[in-house]
């Protein structure tokens, strides 16, 4: 009885491991969408499957959720076929391979201009924009009578409401937020990321502490010393105050605006001010992709294009969460002041990194707006930190260092002797198969190596043998000394002297 | 349920016997079904060492369940299933991550990524591009034909491209797609989207001439090839398109053509490959290291001591009082004093972190408590020291609680005998036998608060910055959060086996600091014997 009954256990199992197997999966398009998003898309889905009989399948996701999903979800062929998602996201999920490239065709002229670039990443699109949303100047009507057209005004201004008592404060600012300083940051000729010359962000170019960034410095250190801004505001202690009718004016994002609005406060949005230059807010633009896991990508791009680039589906989604359309009939058909002004504020725009190099300024930049108005550091020292700081983050990818550690090393202002990814050593790449680093040592007699990739795991000694005997050098007075590798014969030659 | 340990007997009947077999049997399958089915789910999805989990798992329970000499074990089998799954598997995952370069960028294995690079295409420059509206044979529906159209220099030129027959242009035709030709009827869009999985991989015309279709939803045509092609015996991926090619460097797993020169370029995605103690030793050369480690490190010891410090202290005074009998509504009290534990953490940190704010918070508005909370590092850390207070004050409450009802109460008659006083009372018994109880928990918490990441987040996130530090860092940043923000918060992206390597690091400093601590208790053990 109990063989039988194991027999039977053993037969069920093994036929129940076939199922799988045999089931098959029918046509379906299966889009990611945020709760917003979502059922707008389920009823262009419903026609879409009228006209074609193919199932489209909208699930609802966090928006911030659906970029980590894809990154799970898109390599084990699970994933959907088309997600929602932001533009700076497209660092991350291209360098993963994740995205399939768009082209939009004709269609492309029915799109806001800068909306579609930020979509684009290594002169590749990837995404199809729907909407936009970046920072404006909000004041309050009561207590500013012409908003300010550049930030000298907003500090006469700030002093002027301060002296006659009307409020607290006239313009404040988050003291640990980088996003809203950015457009008084451009505004004084600041940036983060230099161009290239095909207008993409080179990692390589920080700006943190350009001439104008620390102009930008010293305009907002100046706010705090004359008593205009103090510390300790965050996002909710900004629009508390406002709302109140303690500040007068703010930089703020369209998702603010139910909450001013229900806080009664009278307020107008506008252009932000500029002053050597138009301020340039970060554009974060909202779009769909299409999965390059997806077996459907011709289907998902008849789906897109054809049914939702149109006027109709892009005014639904417009209506739905109004931020400024990136699709150009119904931006043009933007009649609330409100939107209007963000539409206007975001002109001068330029869309925010999508390089992951970014990641990487968020803190160190932040951190020196609060010192900044802290008053721990000056404006200067702070941002000077800062951008030093992005670039020792930055550099971390030492494959392509060429270096000569040495018992020399410590005299030049290395942190040790011996180190082969010390910066203050690396040779340049002179572009004909050599490197080379000229330094002035102080009198003595030293020992050194070549060294490749910030590391020993391959080093050459005397007369280009790898792992070889040390090379020696000896000073008899402070010289200045040129090393140059030659990474053919894996040679070092020094020159002494000019 | 234990119809196997009772059927040699047999006292029970034939019946009993085959309904409770029959019962462990369905049992048992329903649990196999859902091992299957995870084990399908996770195998197909490329995670094979978490599907070979599963069907240990599933083969061992049902081992111990057929083995009736494993019998005992089948009550346990389910805790260490469970923790095989939740506890053993995550910790050898991360430990073989942190030997890896698993991060963005190198995210799939080496076939997959190949794979992957395998199915990009490209017109070659010199190829005509072409809109074209589909046909299908009257006679076949399965035969798809193309009618391209093409603006060259002398008028529209037109083809009727069918499958492996050559590209002829048309003398002579309109270039509106008719109604029929050669036997052939244009699709409708509707027929389009049915035919798109056999459309997108046709090839029409007659090799090397062919053209496919590009873009269905704009009605483009063109040649298109393979961009990428992989090529195994020099280990590396040709580019049809620019010429270059991408060998494959098994060390960092990249792809790289003209490694070592200035216009040395990179194919994104690359691969994740074994890296040895890389992870561990890039640790120890990064920034992260030769910043401000020390100061983190010293303050993450002085927090997670300082916050078991006051919340035990704090804990302990409640609980004393609160165990005298003399207090009125103490039961009230006592459930009232809990509520911080109850709530959220996270909600808790921001109302402090409200309430201490200068500019609006209550503390300064109403009380005219106005310390620097968040500019001064001193400040900043009795602050982060306050609420972490009350946060952890409950729970040492009641440990203290329980531990006290069960010191002995002849011990303290027999003093009192003795004639000690309370507070001889309170050193000599009662915080040597609490202790014995606590200590191990006091540990626990210590090594909780070592890792405390959310209050640190979640107040000022480490701030107030440090200036003029080689890294970003706060004076109340710990290790984790300062650690978490290198490795994810920065460089190229979320880099999870260097964070994996810093996670193993951080596990063998906390580890030292519990070994060392056990010492300690381990006195506190022998005092108990004493007693």
């Amino acid at each position: 009885m109990k063989k039988h009954l194991m027999l039977l256990t053993v037969v069920i199992l093994i036929l129940g491991s076939l199922a799988p197997a045999l089931a098959q999966e029918a046509t379906s398009l299966v889009i990611w969408a945020d709760d917003t998003r979502a059922p707008i898309l389920a009823e262009v889905g419903k026609a879409f499957t009228e006209e074609y009989g193919v199932e489209v399948v909208v699930q609802e996701m966090g928006f911030g959720d659906i970029r980590d999903g894809l990154k799970v979800a898109g390599p084990a062929g699970e994933g959907p076929d088309i997600i929602i998602g932001a533009h700076d996201w497209l660092g991350e999920l291209v360098v993963n391979g994740l995205l399939a490239p768009i082209d939009l065709g004709d269609k492309a002229a029915e799109f806001f201009t800068p909306a579609v670039d930020a979509f684009t990443y290594d002169g590749v699109l990837y995404g199809m924009p729907y909407a936009m949303e970046n920072l404006a100047f909000i004041y309050n009507p009561e207590l500013v009578a012409t908003p300010p057209t550049t930030w000298t005004e907003v500090k006469e201004l700030s002093a002027e409401i301060q002296a006659s008592g009307a409020a607290k404060y006239g313009y404040i600012i988050r003291t640990n937020d980088p996003y809203h300083w950015m457009p008084m940051f451009s505004a004084f000729g600041g940036y983060v990321f230099g161009r290239n010359e095909v207008g993409a962000y080179d990692p390589t170019d920080i700006g943190l502490d350009s001439e104008g960034a620390l102009a930008a410095g010293a305009y907002l250190q100046s706010l705090v010393e004359e008593g205009l801004l103090v510390p300790d505001i965050d996002y909710d202690i900004e629009h508390t105050m406002f709302e109140t009718g303690e500040a007068a004016m703010i930089v703020t994002g369209p998702w603010a605006l139910p909450r001013i609005k229900a806080s009664g406060v009278p307020y107008a949005v506008t252009m932000i001010p500029g002053e050597v230059q138009p301020a340039s807010p970060f554009l974060g633009v909202q779009g769909f992709m299409i999965s390059a896991f997806s077996q459907n990508q011709m289907l998902a791009e008849i789906f897109l294009l054809d049914y939702v680039a149109n006027a109709d589906v892009m005014q639904q989604i417009f209506d739905a969460d109004p931020r400024p359309s990136a699709y150009l009939a119904v931006r043009e058909a933007i009649t609330d002041p409100d939107i209007a002004g963000f539409v206007a504020a975001g002109a001068n725009g330029a869309a925010m990194p999508a390089i992951p190099e970014m990641a990487s300024v968020w803190t160190a930049w932040g951190n020196a707006m609060e010192l900044i108005i802290r008053q721990t550091e000056s404006a200067e020292a702070a941002l000077t930190n800062a951008a030093a700081q992005v670039r020792e983050l930055l550099a971390t990818d030492l494959s392509a260092m060429v270096n000569i550690p040495g018992s020399w090393q410590a005299a030049v202002g290395c942190a040790s002797d011996w180190d082969p990814a010390c910066k203050v050593t690396a040779l340049t790449d002179n572009g004909d198969g050599t490197f080379s680093g000229t330094f002035n040592i102080p009198a003595g007699s030293y020992e050194f190596k070549a060294a490749l990739g910030g590391s020993w795991g391959e080093n050459y000694g005397v007369d280009g043998v790898r792992d070889g005997g040390n090379y020696s050098l000896v000073l008899e007075a402070d010289s200045v000394v040129t090393f140059t590798y030659d990474s053919a014969t894996h040679l070092v030659t020094v020159t002494i002297g000019e | 349920m234990s119809a196997l340990s009772t059927n040699a007997g047999g006292p029970k009947g034939l019946p009993a016997l085959i309904s409770g077999q029959i019962l462990k049997l369905i049992g048992l399958a329903i649990l196999d079904a859902f091992g299957l089915l995870l084990f399908y789910a996770f195998w197909f999805s490329g995670n094979t060492a978490l599907a070979l989990i599963i069907a240990v798992i599933t083969i061992g329970m049902n081992v111990v369940i057929f083995v009736p000499r494993l019998y005992p074990l089948r009550w346990m089998s389910p805790g260490l299933a469970l923790m095989i799954l939740l506890v053993i598997y995550p910790l050898l995952f991360t430990v073989s991550t942190a030997f890896t370069n698993y991060s963005d960028g190198h995210l799939f294995s080496k076939e997959q990524a190949i794979a992957l690079h395998s199915k990009a295409t490209f017109t070659p420059e010199d190829a005509p591009t072409y809109r074209f509206t589909p046909y299908v044979n009257k006679a076949d529906p399965t035969d798809y034909a193309l009618w391209l159209t093409r603006e060259g220099d002398a008028g529209t030129e037109v083809i009727f491209a069918k499958e492996g027959e050559p590209l002829v242009v048309l003398e002579g035709v309109e270039p509106e797609p008719p109604e029929e030709y050669e036997g052939y009827r244009p699709l409708e869009r509707r027929e389009l989207v049915a035919a798109l999985s056999v459309l997108e991989t046709a090839q029409f015309g007659e090799e090397p001439n062919t053209v496919t279709v590009v873009s269905a939803a704009r009605g483009v045509a063109a040649r298109s090839l393979q961009r990428y092609v992989w090529n195994a015996e020099l280990n590396g991926l040709e580019d049809r398109q620019t010429g270059l090619f991408y060998a494959a460097d098994d060390e960092t797993g990249s792809f790289i053509a003209n490694k070592g020169r200035a216009e040395q370029q990179e194919l994104q995605p690359g691969y994740w490959v074994g890296v040895g103690f890389n992870n561990f030793r890039r640790f120890v050369e990064s920034p992260a290291l030769r910043g401000p480690l020390v100061q983190v490190f010293v303050w993450t010891v002085a927090f997670a001591f300082f916050s078991v410090m006051t919340t035990f202290v704090a804990g302990l005074i409640m609980a004393l009082v609160l165990n005298s009998p003399d207090i009125p509504g103490r039961k009230v009290i006592r459930s009232l004093l809990i509520i911080p534990y109850a709530i959220p953490g996270v909600i808790s940190i921001l109302v402090w972190k409200g309430m201490m704010n200068p500019n609006l918070g209550v503390l300064a508005r109403s009380f005219g408590i106005n310390p620097p909370w968040f500019s001064d590092p001193l400040w900043a850390k009795i602050g982060i020291l306050l609420i972490n207070l009350w946060l952890g004050y409950p729970y040492m409450m009641l440990i203290c609680s329980g531990a006290l009802q069960a010191i002995p109460t002849d011990i303290y008659e027999a003093s009192s005998v003795d004639g000690a006083n309370p507070w001889q009372r309170f050193w000599n018994i009662t915080l040597p036998l609490l202790l014995v109880t606590v200590g191990p928990l006091l540990i626990a918490s210590f090594t909780y608060n070592f890792n405390n990441f959310v209050v640190v987040e979640a107040f000022n996130k480490g701030g107030p910055p440090i200036p003029g530090t080689l890294t970003p860092a706060g004076y109340t940043d710990i290790l984790i959060s300062y650690t978490y923000r290198l490795a994810f918060g920065s460089g190229r992206g979320a880099d999870y086996g260097l964070a994996s390597a810093i996670t193993i690091i951080i596990f063998a400093i906390v580890a030292g600091v519990t070994l060392l601590q056990f010492r300690f208790t381990g006195q506190w053990e022998e005092v108990s014997e004493n007693v």
